[in-house]
């Protein structure tokens, strides 16, 4: 059984392997490492094979839409056998959402990357199947970006109908 | 008699009528298309408390063909949609579908949603609407009793040759 890292650790050992580019912050017990995009890769599979993080459980990876900030892909891995969790962020420019797909360090990330995609039109380079996993085939657009359109709150705002108030409308 | 069609002799008599309508109304296969935590409900409504086999619903139809109703409670997805038209078109007539809760209904909370039906009613004809979110167990009886109360004034040819097997 072995210990969890703190985040101070984590980044210690991440900036020894790859630079200064890396910063990693303290959130609510997680080490939160901020990462360049050509680095993603190496970085995920590090968190993996060294035996001092053994990142052997990928919770998750997901996107957020920044706005002007461009987008962000964010993978949580966690050690089975140390107990710490590492999150690995990429900030993406929004012109320009392309990131190396770790589908086959992590089988998880197959399909996450899948609705990451769909959902944010984040591409992930090297994904053997890169096709919509939640949506309908001909779905249009990127349902989680903030500029996407809801046809109906365009007929009516949010939050709707509310219960009493439909009658004063018609 | 044999299998119900629109040429079922004597339909029209009045006591042939009436007992065919009792003999259908009181033996309602249905085919549980449980999409979210309606069906959990619907589940309830089924089991010992409240208890639909006493009116004649039978739970559960090992597959739309050996169904007569269709009981859809919960959220239907853009994506869902071709599968639940596929499995209506599978079951054979004379059919009736009650729509269990407010997502089945007419999309419910996500009436903003990118990937909600609005409403199964798109899709396939209904008969029953039950509101709610979800529904108590109660409701589900109640509509049951309003689908049997249609069924027992209906004239199985004009339900063969209305093309649409809704009751209007």
């Amino acid at each position: 059984m072995g210990r969890p890292l703190s985040a101070e650790d984590v980044g210690t050992r991440l900036r020894a392997r790859f630079g200064d580019g890396i910063e990693v912050t303290d959130s609510f017990g997680h080490a939160v490492a901020v990462v360049p995009r050509e680095a993603y890769r190496d970085v995920v599979r590090f968190l993996r094979d060294e035996p001092d993080f053994a990142c052997d459980y990928c919770d998750f990876t997901a996107g957020v839409d920044r706005g002007p900030g461009g987008f962000e892909v964010s993978t949580h891995l966690h050690s089975t056998t140390h107990h710490h969790n590492v999150r690995v962020k990429v900030r993406l420019p929004a012109d320009d959402p392309v990131l190396d797909s770790v589908h086959d360090l992590y089988a998880t990330c197959d399909w996450h990357e899948r609705e990451t995609m769909e959902m944010f039109g984040i591409r992930f380079e090297g994904h053997p199947r890169p096709v919509k996993l939640l949506l309908a085939e001909p779905f249009e657009g990127y349902p989680l970006r903030k500029d996407f359109p809801l046809m109906s709150r365009e007929v009516k705002p949010w939050p709707g109908a509310v219960e009493g108030e439909e009658d004063e409308d018609e | 008699m044999g299998v119900i069609t629109e040429k079922t002799p004597l339909a029209k008599v009045k006591p042939v009528k009436f007992l065919l309508n009792w003999g259908r109304r009181y033996s309602l296969w249905v085919f549980n298309f449980g999409l979210a935590c309606c069906s959990i409900e619907f589940i309830a409504a089924s089991t010992a408390k409240n208890d639909f086999i006493r009116l004649g619903v039978i739970p559960f139809a090992h597959g739309p063909r050996q169904a007569d109703l269709l009981l859809v409670a919960g959220t239907l997805t853009d994506k869902m949609a071709p599968v639940i038209k596929r499995l209506y078109d599978q079951m054979p007539d004379p059919k009736y579908v009650i729509s269990f809760g407010s997502c089945s209904n007419c999309g419910g909370p996500y009436w903003d949603s990118y990937s909600v039906t609005k409403g199964v009613d798109q899709i396939i004809p209904v008969d029953v609407y039950v509101p709610g979110c979800p529904p108590r167990p109660e409701a589900l009886l109640h509509g049951i009793i309003e689908l049997q109360n249609k069924i027992k004034d209906e004239d199985i040819q004009e339900k063969f040759l209305s093309g649409t097997t809704a009751v209007r």
